[in-house]
């Protein structure tokens, strides 16, 4: 039998601005809306577990200060991932190269020596970090850019060689990157003067404002210069770029550098910052991988991303917390970040479509 | 009906005896945001005849369509069909009602068979598909029809007469009675439109309807029983009996004033040598597109290739553009040689190129006027658009360009409207001033009134002294505005001769390969 329901998708010529604002705002609450359905499954309060996690991500100033702390990388790999998305390029990589943004700003903070002081070593630690982002994906881009090889796939790929390759600089006994001082494997530390002192007794550092500069700067970029408009073009029309005598594998080369670049910043921002060293358990964090769903919320927007960034880092924040002080398991947190993405894409279909339901009659005679 | 319509011909209604109105629309009013599209629009038509819609590209033909078939809803009036009053929600209701819309461009699968595509979309088929069936049931809708069509067929394989005649048995198939087809001849070739014609008298022998949405005046006449002329949203008037209609007065109906249909040529001076081309010969993918191509043209001068489609005309233009670099030959711009250069280069010494494809390749569809300006300027590394603001107003003005300013998005412009965009920016230079302009199919797909103002802004730029290639598969347009004609046929030139003494014959001949060599 059928429902005398019928749903209709009336196609939009243009999605009205409010929607475009409401749509991130929606699929947040939709996903916790999704995540009470199992809260309340398994017998935890979902008004009670959410509260909790507002107050700790949010509410308190110690969580406010560890959701900057966590949105610095955050909006890194946002931006890394939005910056490739506007042209169509899916750089899914970004995780990998996060990772190799730590090794690249180790081996720096390592290598150049005591006798720099921390105005010089600070940018040298996250420039190499970028470099060595830039490199991961260079045979990427190098392909894609060439050859047109599909650089969702070997992005992907890299990640699990990244992943692989932190074990190895780590958990082999002469790494050259692990703290000869201990056998418990670990990493080697930093010269001092490549660290960045924290604000007073929080974990938040000063490469927030790096991060959120960056954004603002890239936003302006893709806006208002040449470059910008050569990615807006090629992005819509690649013929259309060619007609114009703009050289689209330069400018897909440099934007697939740039991202991995942003990625890489951000495994060097943790360098100066929090960890000093590389932190193997990086690779269970999947800080590359929610710069994917950061940039899907902001709708590669790349100011936007600076909001989306901070909200996910307090949801994030609250629901490690959560663990720490109630038996909430911390896969709440996880479980809403995969929500988000879900309704986050869903929510295009409203902003593209005027959905109705309509009750289906007999047709009038 | 509204005070400014008015009846050419004897009103149909007055005869008597005529089949029943199979579907009426009345006092339809359907309004977009800034337009109002349908204004109190009056249509029927009847069982077994051809009502044609004609009307300028944005005269709201295709809107009153879209809400015949169900695609939109309108802000008031009403349907009538077989007299009673219906809703149609959307095209599946407009289907229940025997009422489908064959469109412009087709919505087929193309890696599917013929039957997956006649059957996609219909309910009640069963878990199971028994392809045998189908295939016999497609076969018989297609062949009383005069349709005849393969079922197991590719779609992706067929021409495009050929997916269109998949579309319309689609219709049939699912038990259309009145056919909407629109704008169905743009995209075939005269041959191809000789047999849809066939097809639509054998559909309206059967008693179908056909509602025929077209700017054509020529097909218009030869195909309509009767004509609804509509301008800016209204019905401007009402034409009937079929081959009795004077194509001169539908088009002043269709536009508002009177139009000349055929451009004339320009006197004027010849100046010096501005594209000098040298043994162009050109190969794609081992196949030799262009063969020994050699021609100049002069400042004042236009130069008009005729040629079946794909026969190197799109490579050539591409060619002298910057886009391809040859196998060999020379190609000099106002003494520069650009082979090879690339087309920043190219339009440095005065290059301009209007493309085939308006959006997607001239025009950036997701961007505005102004940024589609820029695509082909000089832009800085930061790029000013405050001081190009001022141009990009006048240009509006100046080529009359229906658009809410500099900011309005390219995708948003009617085809006449985006053409007249890439020849502002095209004619009004960039890098440098223009002196040699390439335009490929300019006026194709544009309606009368688009055609008439594309063609004088041509001759205008010819008259101010620059150097014109003209490209076009429309043989009528290159014999009356070119000062020389040149035939490619398989990527060499194969008549040349100059425009005002053209024969119409010669140059169809060597277009179809019946010369070989004919130079004048």
């Amino acid at each position: 039998m059928r429902l005398p329901i019928r749903v209709v998708f009336d196609q939009r010529g243009e999605a009205p601005k409010r929607l475009t604002a409401l749509v991130p705002i929606v699929s947040v609450l939709a996903a916790l809306f999704f995540g009470a359905i199992f809260l309340l499954a398994t017998g935890y309060s979902p008004i009670d577990t959410y509260t909790n996690m507002f107050s700790d991500g949010f509410a308190s100033s110690r969580g406010v200060t560890d959701t900057l702390a966590l949105s610095t990388v955050l909006i890194c790999t946002g931006i890394a991932a939005a910056f490739a998305f506007q042209m169509n390029i899916y750089n899914i990589g970004g995780e990998g190269q996060l990772y190799l943004g730590m090794i690249g700003g180790a081996w720096a903070g390592i290598t150049l020596g005591d006798h720099l002081p921390s105005l010089i070593m600070v940018p040298l630690v996250l420039i190499f970090g970028a470099l060595a982002g830039a490199l991961w994906i260079f045979v990427p881009a190098f392909v894609r850019s060439r050859l047109g090889t599909s650089e969702i796939v070997s992005t992907l790929l890299l990640t699990y060689v990244a992943s692989s390759l932190i074990d190895y600089v780590i958990y082999t006994p002469d790494s050259f990157f692990r703290n000869p001082n201990t056998s418990f494997p670990q990493g080697r530390l930093v010269s001092a003067s490549a660290k960045l002192q924290s604000f007073g007794d929080t974990r938040l550092y000063p490469t927030i404002f790096v991060a959120i500069i960056l954004a603002v700067v890239l936003y302006w970029v893709v806006k208002r210069t040449e470059f910008g408009y050569r990615i807006n073009v090629i992005a819509d029309s690649p013929k259309a770029a060619h007609y114009a005598g703009i050289n689209a594998k330069r400018t897909t080369m440099s934007v697939m550098l740039i991202s991995g670049a942003l990625a890489g910043l951000g495994g060097a921002m943790l360098i100066v910052g929090p960890y000093g060293k590389i932190e193997p358990s990086i690779v269970n964090l999947g800080y590359g991988y929610a710069g994917i769903v950061i940039a899907a919320l902001a709708r590669n927007n790349l100011a936007a991303i600076v909001v989306s960034g901070i909200l996910f880092a307090g949801l994030r924040v609250g629901g490690e917390k959560l663990q720490i002080s109630t038996d909430t398991p911390i896969h709440i947190g996880v479980m809403l970040q995969g929500a988000i993405l879900l309704f986050a894409l869903g929510g295009e279909a409203f902003r593209r479509y005027k959905i109705r339901v309509v009750l289906v009659r007999a047709v009038t005679t | 009906m509204n005070d400014t319509s008015h009846e050419v011909a004897q009103g149909s209604h007055h005869l008597g005896g005529v089949a029943p109105t199979a579907l009426s629309a009345h006092n339809i009013v359907k309004r977009f945001p800034g337009v109002l599209a349908n204004d109190n629009v009056d249509f029927d038509v009847r069982a077994g005849e051809v009502h044609t819609l004609l009307g300028e590209n944005g005269a709201g033909k295709s809107t009153l369509a879209a809400i015949l078939c169900g695609l939109y809803q309108p802000d008031s009036g009403y349907l009538l069909r077989n007299g009673k009053p219906m809703h149609l929600s959307s095209p599946r209701a407009g289907l229940q009602h025997g009422i489908a819309m064959v469109h412009q461009h087709f919505r087929l699968v193309d890696r599917f068979t013929v039957s997956e595509n006649v059957i996609l979309g219909s309910r009640d088929l069963g878990f199971r598909l028994n392809r045998k069936e189908i295939n016999e049931q497609v076969a018989a809708v297609a062949e009383s029809f005069g349709l005849p069509i393969d079922p197991n067929a590719v779609v992706g394989e067929l021409s495009v007469g050929q997916r269109q005649r998949v579309e319309i048995v689609k219709a049939l198939y699912q038990g259309a009675e009145i056919l909407l087809l629109d704008e169905p001849t743009a995209v075939l070739v005269p041959a191809e439109v000789e047999k849809l014609f066939d097809n639509v008298h054998s559909m309206t022998k059967a008693g179908k309807s056909i509602v025929f949405i077209s700017h054509k005046l020529g097909e218009v006449v030869e195909i309509s029983d009767r004509v609804t002329v509509l301008r800016n949203g209204r019905v401007t008037g009402h034409v009937s009996g079929k081959g009795t209609t004077d194509t001169r007065e539908l088009a002043r109906l269709m536009v508002g004033r009177d139009i000349e249909l055929n451009a004339q040529r320009a006197t004027h001076p010849i100046g010096h040598e501005v594209l000098q081309i040298r043994n162009l010969s050109l190969s794609i993918n081992e196949v030799e597109v262009l063969s020994d191509v050699s021609f100049n043209i002069h400042a004042g001068e236009m130069v008009g290739i005729a040629g079946v489609a794909g026969n190197g005309q799109r490579e050539l233009a591409d060619t002298i553009a910057g886009l391809i670099s040859p196998a060999s030959g020379s190609i000099t711009i106002s003494g520069a040689m650009t082979t090879d250069r690339g087309p920043i280069q190219a339009r440095e010494v005065g290059l301009a190129y209007v493309p085939e494809d308006r959006l997607g390749m001239g025009l950036v569809p997701s961007m505005s006027i102004l940024d589609n300006l820029l695509l082909t300027r000089d832009r800085k590394v930061i790029v000013d658009r405050t001081s190009i603001r001022p141009e990009a107003s006048r240009l509006i003005d100046q080529f009359e360009i229906k658009a809410n300013g500099p900011d309005h998005l390219a995708r948003k412009l009617s085809g006449g409207n985006a053409q007249k965009v890439l020849l502002a920016r095209e004619l009004s230079g960039g890098r440098s001033a223009t002196k040699l302009l390439v335009v490929c199919s300019p006026t194709r797909g544009l309606d009368v009134g688009a055609i008439e103002t594309v063609r004088s802004l041509l001759n205008d730029a010819r008259s101010a002294g620059q150097a014109i290639l003209l490209i076009s598969e429309d043989l009528d347009e290159v014999m009356s505005l070119a000062d020389r004609i040149l035939v490619l046929y398989r990527g060499a030139v194969v008549h040349e001769t100059p425009g005002a003494t053209a024969s119409l014959s010669t140059v169809g001949a060597a277009m179809a390969g019946l010369l070989e060599n004919g130079g004048v």
